[in-house]
């Protein structure tokens, strides 16, 4: 999931309204299923973007991470290395993961990292909450607090094949690069190239910088990093003139952090996932979620449609900009076209709600059903109206229903949410969950961390439904889907759910019960 | 020294802001075109003048961020100023009866518009809560090059 561009920082300890009231106590249930500590072997990459406050620091900042640990199937951490970059541009690493890191997993995939390192010559933590999807992958959260350091952010982590590691990087490439330029204004680059022994031999980009889009060529080259690279696939890579650390995930992905060695410059991190052959022209059906900023403050974007040859049709979208939620039914969006370059896997699908309100969004596919998405409305010319990418998916698997929309899911979301209270402001909101779905009704564990006032939860209960409203699921036949989510002694939080397939569901809040928000996140299902 | 350059620079930002006065009135100001207030245009930015009536770190009202209805010469007018974080790292604050002076531009979101504030003027301080595209800022965007320094022992 593509994280939100954050806002500041609470200092003050405050309860947020989202955390008082509401729907009592929820007692988790007893954690139940198959992972045990040996479902985490191995060496994976993983990623967090979110924000952070060291001790003496008056406000948090965002930053990212990512990096590879080795994880030994007993507990232990026996290694790694990862990337730190921060707004504004200061980046440090690689960061060695010292010996006696650990983590825990429980049987319904829910777990622990503890990572040991070493921060400004002195020992250190940093602790996040995981939940597995399979033995190859999880979805994580950043929650440390210590007296060093709190910090808050959603990420993953992927099982690497360490094999691939002694490998230049050669082959097509579909990439999406986002977070913050120098000045803290927000930006993104979509793109593809192709390498060949480690350069960059052709590619092209979409970059939306402060609002501002550009497109055009790009060119840049890949090294191993000769101490890391073949425990951990670390490499440095140039691409369009900004350097970057990269860990090679396998032959098909590898996972980016912008690096900067004088301390200005952009906070930058995504993935390049390889695209084989470039794909023919999409069919069928879509989801999408964007993220990012606009003018006025964060903004989401979920969406569904169809497409055959240029018709582009059953549109549904719903929109939070800025803590305004609004959902465009398939009757609402008119003058939907699309085009698409075979060569590249580049396309532009646009449509309209009024004339004088028109979406527009590049996408680049790296397979006929995956691809990288960036919002370039008004009709792909500056400034922009937002800046904002993420995810687009083919929509299979239909009809949604309680029948293939069961059994155990990991969820997570991240974005801003409003707190209360005297000094009430807006930060960082991020959750990670397992929920047990059956008959359509959630109950599960979650984590929040909510730095609107520092304040961490752990192993909360949370329960929760999902309800099609009459429709097959897929929001095509103008009947969108919703995620209802109970989370302990907080008001009920309403979420607008895309389901890809049974497996994968975008979601993002469809209106400020409770409190006013702006996150999007994800459902997927645990192997 | 550094504060006082940064005073300067954004008094030189609001005194070029104040050549394109267009009107006090920013109900009167806004463009028919809806199109044009979808984005930031500083080409439109106006400055409004006026006494705080309300100040709300976290408004319920969107946009998300702090709010304030400023009693002009022709109305009460609701500014959106942005993360409040922003104006607490710089030590303002807004009180019922402040005298203030906002460049800004008035801006669409869903059925209604609000003015979004880009420098808020107090007396003889004054604070960008925008930047010059209309991206309402974070305290991470005022960080001077030594508390940038600090965030090296980020992990």
């Amino acid at each position: 999931m593509k994280r939100l561009l954050t806002a500041a920082v609470a200092a003050a300890a405050l309860w947020a309204t989202a955390c008082t009231g509401g729907h009592p106590a929820i007692t988790p249930p007893p954690p139940s299923g198959n992972y045990t500590s040996a479902s985490l072997t191995g060496t994976y990459a993983f990623v967090t973007s979110g924000e952070a406050i060291t001790s003496g620091g008056t406000s948090a900042t965002p930053f990212s991470r990512t990096g590879s640990f080795i994880a030994n199937g007993s507990g232990g951490i026996t290694g790694g290395v990862y990337d730190v970059v921060n707004a504004g541009g200061t980046s440090s690493g690689p960061i060695t993961i010292m010996s006696g890191s650990s983590y825990t997993v429980n049987a319904d995939g829910r777990g622990t990292l503890t990572f040991n390192i070493n921060s400004n010559g002195a020992p250190a933590t940093v602790n996040f909450a995981i939940v597995l999807t399979s033995t190859k992958d999880g979805l994580m959260m950043d929650e440390t607090a210590s007296g060093n350091q709190a910090s808050t952010g959603s990420g993953n982590f992927i099982l690497q094949n360490t094999a691939a590691f002694g490998s230049a990087v050669s082959g097509s490439y579909v990439f999406d690069f986002s977070g913050v330029d120098a000045s803290v204004s927000p930006e993104s680059f979509v793109g593809q190239f192709s390498a060949s022994g480690g350069v960059v031999t052709s590619g092209i980009e979409d970059a939306n910088d402060n609002f501002t889009l550009t497109n055009g060529a790009i060119s840049g080259n890949f090294a191993p990093d000769p101490a890391n690279s073949a425990t951990s696939g670390r490499g440095t890579a140039t691409i369009a003139g900004q350097t970057y650390a990269f860990y090679i995930v396998d032959s098909t992905r590898i996972r980016f952090v912008s690096t900067n060695t004088g301390g200005v410059g952009p906070m930058l991190t995504g993935d390049a996932i390889v695209q084989p052959t470039v794909p023919a022209a999409p069919s069928g059906s879509f989801v999408f979620l964007v993220a990012g900023a606009s003018a006025n403050g964060g903004l989401t974007r979920v969406a569904r449609f169809d497409v055959s040859g240029s018709t582009v049709s059953k549109l549904l979208m719903d929109v939070n900009n800025a803590g305004t939620e609004t959902e465009f039914s398939p009757s609402q969006l008119s003058n939907a076209s699309i085009n698409y370059d075979s060569t590249t896997g580049r396309g532009i699908v646009s449509f309209q709600s009024s004339s004088t309100n028109v979406y527009s969004f590049v996408f680049y596919l790296s397979s006929a059903s995956n691809g990288v998405i960036q919002e370039v409305s008004p009709n792909d010319t500056s400034p922009a109206f937002a800046v904002a990418d993420g995810s687009i998916l083919a929509q299979s698997g239909s009809p949604f229903t309680s029948t293939n929309i069961t059994g155990p899911y990991a969820m997570n979301w991240s974005g801003l949410v409003t707190s209360g209270g005297t000094f009430a402001n807006q930060d960082e909101e991020d959750l990670l969950a397992q929920e047990t779905i059956k008959s359509l009704n959630l109950s599960g564990t979650y984590d929040l961390f909510q730095f609107t006032g520092l304040t961490l939860d752990t192993d909360r209960g949370s329960t929760g439904s999902i309800n099609f409203n009459g429709g097959d699921g897929t929001g095509g036949d103008g009947k969108s889907a919703t995620l209802n989510v109970n989370l302990s002694n907080a008001s009920q939080i309403h979420m607008e759910v895309y389901f890809v397939n049974p497996q994968l569901a975008f979601f993002a809040n469809k209106d400020n019960n409770g409190a006013q928000r702006i996150v999007a996140g994800i459902l997927k299902a645990q192997q | 020294m550094k504060s006082k350059t940064r005073l300067l620079l954004l008094l030189l930002m609001l005194a070029g802001s104040l050549t394109l006065c267009l009107s006090l009135d920013a109900q009167q100001a806004m463009p028919s075109d809806a199109q044009l207030l979808r984005t930031y245009n500083a080409s439109r930015e106006i400055s409004l003048v006026g006494t705080v009536v309300k100040y709300e770190t976290a408004s319920a009202v969107p946009p998300m961020g702090a709010h304030s209805i400023i009693q002009t010469a022709s109305g009460q007018v609701d500014v959106h100023l942005g993360n409040a974080k922003v104006l607490e790292a710089n030590h303002f604050t807004l009180n019922a009866g402040d005298s203030v002076r906002i460049v800004g531009e008035p801006m669409a979101l869903g059925e209604g518009t609000y003015f979004a504030a880009r420098i808020v003027q107090k007396g003889t301080q004054a604070i960008a809560v925008r930047n010059a595209k209309g991206f309402p800022l974070s305290p991470a965007s005022t960080l001077t090059p030594a508390q940038r320094e600090v965030l090296r022992g980020v992990r």
